[in-house]
């Protein structure tokens, strides 16, 4: 009980201490990719920028729409940010340690159907953007909300099914169990296409660029967030650097084998690999421009899905010949 | 103990969900409850060590039918819309459909639950119940032609609502 609980307070803490220095490398690399310099004023090389953001965020007024839906309006970024914590519960982050004599394996939970749970939770995740934009009671929320319900909805199949392919080969749905199994070959190199469909969806679901359709400035204002101010604003930002964590760390687990790697502790692998892949979905916004709503659809379905079930009966094939 | 605790969570939550769900009177609320009341079931599922099945109500009920529940909700704006039913004739067959689900239940439960004199045995589970692995085998042996007229009405309401929809805009 004790043991869960302080695991349960080392992520939520790991998180909320992370997400404002992944906020200031994102825009501190992306300064430098486009030939600015970023934030530096704010502590040493800018790193104190965000904090100094989220104390601003948490002193602001907090408006609400009068035309607005106001339990629903509270409800929406909670919700946001809840599901994206709870998807983090299941991924194993190290190798059992032993603490005071005790093994303590390093994820909050094991559970069988975690990869279920993480899909679960992050189509969970769908009802705080389109809450969000239908309790603001207003034209552009409401837009944004809608395309990113169809958005997700429409990657959600292609990721679940790319992951059905490596689970085909492992047998088993429990995140701990399939880095278990990579001890010799990570999973990256049988499944390279499963990969690549899972990231694109993660992308996608995430809500980055170049699919961030949902609050494409130059159409929608902001977005599902355009009434939303202060903190409530905050917990949406918060949320969508929590749900790129989850993206990253099931795609570490999947096909990157986990906490595995030589030399260094298995703790340290897993955040070395975290910060690689959180760095890739920096470049990736500052490098392609944003999809028309036609193309991101078209792609979803046309492309994605039908490779993801081509790769997934690749793989059912190729697991039965070899039995 | 913590058993009994979180089966009188999930059990109170499922309902007072439910009961928002019948008297809310915006229709995106009711779908708000509903989705806390199969949040609620899904807990239960876990307390019956029934895991997979718990994962499932999540990821398909929750996550993916009532997003688009509300998703047509939100765009159609039902509140101007004329009701199907006069409101007696909507009253008479709640409570017959009510009355037949209560019926249903009481044989469950007096056919299974044995009498005070006789109580029902108790059975033990077997081993890997609930797992992923027992439920996708006893699906595609005991359970397969059911299985699959399931997945064939699926397919046939997908084919009408494509058909249908077409039909209309064409």
């Amino acid at each position: 009980m004790i043991e869960s609980a302080v695991k349960v307070l080392i992520v939520l803490g790991f998180v909320l201490i992370a997400v404002p220095f992944i906020v200031w490398m994102e825009r501190k690399v992306i300064g430098h990719m486009q030939d600015r310099i970023g934030p530096q004023r704010v502590g040493p090389f800018g790193l104190l920028q965000t904090i100094a953001d989220g104390i601003k965020l948490f002193f602001k007024e907090d408006l609400i729409p009068s035309q607005a839906d106001r339990v629903v309006f509270f409800l929406a970024p909670a919700l946001s940010v809840i599901t994206a914590f709870v998807a983090l519960s299941v991924v194993p982050f190290g190798d059992k340690v032993t603490v005071f004599g005790r093994e303590v394996p390093l994820h909050v939970a094991d559970v069988n159907v975690a990869i279920l749970w993480v899909l679960g939770t992050t189509s969970m995740g769908v009802y705080g953007i389109v809450l969000g934009g239908w309790a603001s009671n207003s034209k552009y929320p409401l837009l944004g909300g809608l395309r990113s319900s169809a958005q997700m909805i429409s990657y959600e199949l292609a990721q679940g099914i790319s992951l059905v392919s490596v689970i085909l080969m492992t047998g088993t749905l429990s995140l701990a169990g399939i880095v278990r199994q990579q001890e010799h070959l990570w999973f990256i190199v049988p499944q390279f296409f499963a990969f690549v469909i899972f990231l694109l969806c993660g992308i996608a679901e995430t809500n980055r660029a170049p699919f961030d359709l949902p609050e494409a400035e130059t159409e929608l204002v902001a977005g599902f967030h355009t009434e939303f101010s202060s903190m409530k604003f905050a917990l949406y930002f918060l949320a969508e650097y929590a749900n790129m964590m989850v993206v990253s760390a099931v795609a570490i687990s999947v096909f990157f084998g986990g906490w595995r790697g030589p030399f260094l502790p298995p703790v340290a692998w897993f955040l070395i690999k975290l910060s690689l892949f959180l760095f890739f979905f920096v470049w990736l916004r500052a490098t392609f421009p944003r999809l028309r709503y036609d193309q991101l659809m078209a792609f979803g379905w046309k492309v994605l899905l039908p490779a993801s079930l081509l790769n997934l009966a690749v793989t059912a094939v190729v697991v039965a010949l070899s039995g | 103990m913590g058993e009994a605790i979180l089966f009188t969570l999930f059990s109170v939550s499922a309902v007072v969900f439910s009961l928002g769900m019948v008297f809310r009177r915006n229709a995106v609320h009711c779908a708000l409850h509903l989705v806390g009341v199969l949040l609620s079931l899904s807990g239960m599922f876990v307390l019956l060590h029934a895991q997979f099945i718990a994962a499932i109500q999540i990821l398909v009920y929750a996550g993916a039918i009532m997003v688009l529940f509300l998703f047509v909700v939100m765009l159609l704006n039902v509140r101007g819309e004329t009701p199907l039913l006069t409101p007696g004739a909507a009253k008479g067959f709640g409570f017959l459909f009510a009355f037949i689900v209560f019926v249903e239940l009481l044989w469950v439960v007096v056919s299974q639950g044995g009498s005070e004199a006789e109580p029902a045995p108790v059975r033990v589970l077997p081993p890997g119940f609930g797992s992923p692995a027992e439920i996708g085998r006893i699906l595609y042996t005991t359970w397969l032609f059911p299985f699959e007229v399931t997945s064939i009405l699926l397919m046939i309401a997908v084919v009408g609502a494509v058909v249908l929809a077409k039909r209309k805009f064409a």
